[in-house]
């Protein structure tokens, strides 16, 4: 792999096993080799990316295209069911802002354990905690129980951990939708600043995001990327087809078999 | 638009981080170990809460993990310095030796037990933080084994500081258990990692070893020694490594004496085995378990 690449995914896949009984996973498991006991539903196929040191992209597509298991994948919270990935560096996901904490512990503590998880140094986390608690601005609240704060307390103290890690590779998912205006001022000046550095993936439904802070989208539908390349050209495409497409039920099918063994 | 949906391969392979990918036989037989200690100071964190969180809602707080395993011995003390005596060999002598060697037998039990239970539900306990964050989940069992070591541990020293304050003096063999600590360690990451993987699909794990766990202590020597059985039963009993342990910390606690060094090679090299096959069993179905809980 050259060196100055990323990220390196080639024929990446992702299918989760869809039972219809909880019993057959443990039938699956037994006797797996002679008999398949699931239908496998593939939120990935196929997917060939290169991501070079430094680029910014801007990942777009509609829900349940599979934009968030491309992410997932990437950061190795999920294991691919096929294909090979290489990412090589660090990587602080800002995927599912906060739903990581322990509710019963504080703040400050749940950024030692969190910041632990990126790989951080006790020492470390705890020299950086000023800085931290000045960008999330949560004042007293960072010594209570993170079950008292508001789902916007919640991800300003996960964007503030995820911004102090030195991450090579920084990933974001829809992460400032919960933030108030200045809060997202903030995280935006952040990102611009990051994006000097290291290497950001953004996703996002906000297009004049992407615009201003991405060299390249990509535009996953239906488990594929369907466009990649330049920003303006894919985001136009992008909103073409949702302009045409029907906002009904008929994209999130999949095998009619697989709908029998659930109903069944 | 559909894609072909594409033939299912036997294994993704998949690199992340700065880790090295080296695959030497010893790089792949130490992998538990050098995992662990990539993730030290996330072991400590994740385990200092836990250990915090057991006793934090209480008053007491961690006086209660030494008042626990004191009423244990106490009760066993009055018992059987005066009112029961059980018809085995070893319980003839002195009660309080034969109290004070009970106790040993039910750290170890206990330590193990508490183990047994936890390690089926280990993913499920901890679905939203592995589920939410890259949370590497081998580290889990290293944390619920420790976590089951340190209360072993307070109940150790309560064990040392009643048996200086009944006999008088210490053995000093006592030293040597960390030797047997290790193994055991061993055991218990490998038994943890099994248990946890298999855990994660079914509920007939947890409850398989919650019906079964307290039963053991029946065919482990708890209440009697080894040395107790007839002859032809003492050799299934050393089958059992968790009384092989108990034995042979009693040897050293209160015996005073070296442990057969023969049995003790033989438990390193079992402890190492199941560690290892247990670790390789849960990286095998760790991406599909993740995905079933």
């Amino acid at each position: 792999m050259p060196s100055e690449l990323t990220i390196r995914c080639r024929g990446l896949g992702k299918a989760f096993q869809l039972y219809a009984h909880r019993t057959d996973q443990v039938k699956q498991l037994l006797f797996g080799s002679f008999h398949r006991y699931y239908q496998e539903f593939w939120v990935l196929r196929d997917v060939d990316l290169d991501i070079a040191c430094g680029e910014s992209i801007g990942i777009i597509g509609r829900n349940g295209g599979g934009k968030t298991t491309l992410l997932r994948l990437l950061c190795g919270m999920t294991e691919p069911s096929r294909g090979e990935l290489t990412v090589a560096g660090r990587v602080a996901p800002i995927l599912a802002l906060g739903a990581g904490f322990d509710a019963e512990l504080t703040g400050r503590q749940n950024a030692l354990v969190g910041g632990a998880v990126l790989g951080l140094r006790r020492a470390e986390i705890i020299r950086r905690m000023p800085s931290i608690a000045e960008f999330a601005a949560i004042g007293p609240f960072l010594d209570q129980p993170t079950r008292l704060y508001s789902t916007g307390m919640r991800a300003r103290l996960a964007f503030a951990i995820c911004a102090h890690v030195d991450a090579d590779v920084l990933m974001v998912d829809e992460a400032l939708a919960v933030g108030d205006a200045a809060f997202s001022r903030k995280c935006i000046a952040f990102m611009e600043e990051f994006r000097q550095r290291g290497t950001l993936i953004l996703v996002t439904h906000d297009m004049s995001q992407v615009k201003q802070m991405c060299d390249r989208a990509i535009w996953i539908d239906d488990g594929g990327i369907r466009a990649s390349g330049d920003v303006d050209e894919v985001t136009r495409l992008y909103q073409q087809a949702i302009d045409a497409e029907a906002d009904d039920g008929a994209r999130f099918y999949f095998e009619s078999e697989t709908d029998r063994a659930l109903e069944g | 638009m559909t894609l072909p949906v594409p033939r299912p391969l036997d294994r993704a392979s998949v690199r992340i981080g700065t880790a090295s990918a080296a695959a030497t036989p010893l790089a792949t037989l130490v992998r538990p170990f050098s995992l662990a200690w990539r993730f030290r100071e996330l072991i400590g964190a994740v385990l200092r809460r836990e250990l915090a969180d057991r006793f934090g809602g209480s008053l007491l707080g961690w006086l209660w993990a030494v008042i626990g395993p004191l009423i244990t011995l106490g009760l066993y003390l009055l018992a059987f310095l005066g009112a029961v005596h059980l018809p085995v060999a070893s319980a003839q002598g002195s009660p309080s030796h034969y109290a004070l060697s009970i106790f040993m037998g039910l750290i170890v039990f206990s330590a193990v037990a508490e183990l047994c239970c936890r390690a089926p539900v280990l993913l499920q306990e901890h679905a939203w933080f592995l589920k939410s964050s890259i949370f590497p989940s081998e580290i889990l069992a290293w944390i619920a084994v420790f976590r089951a070591l340190t209360f072993a541990g307070v109940s150790v020293v309560v064990f040392l500081v009643f048996q200086l304050a009944i006999t008088g003096a210490l053995r000093p063999t006592f030293l040597l258990l960390p030797l047997i600590i290790v193994p055991l360690c061993l055991f218990l990451l490998g038994v943890a990692w099994i248990l946890a993987a298999l855990g994660a699909f079914t509920r007939d794990v947890a409850y398989l070893m919650a019906t079964f766990v307290p039963l053991m202590i029946v065919a482990t020597p708890v209440f009697y020694s080894i040395g107790d059985l007839p002859a032809d039963l003492q050799l299934v009993a050393y089958l059992n490594p968790v009384g092989a342990v108990i034995e042979m910390m009693r040897s050293l606690v209160l015996g005073g004496t070296a442990f057969p060094f023969i049995a003790y090679g033989v438990f390193c090299v079992f402890s190492l085995c199941v560690c290892r096959i247990g670790y390789s069993i849960f990286e095998r179905y760790k991406g599909i378990a993740l995905d079933a809980i």
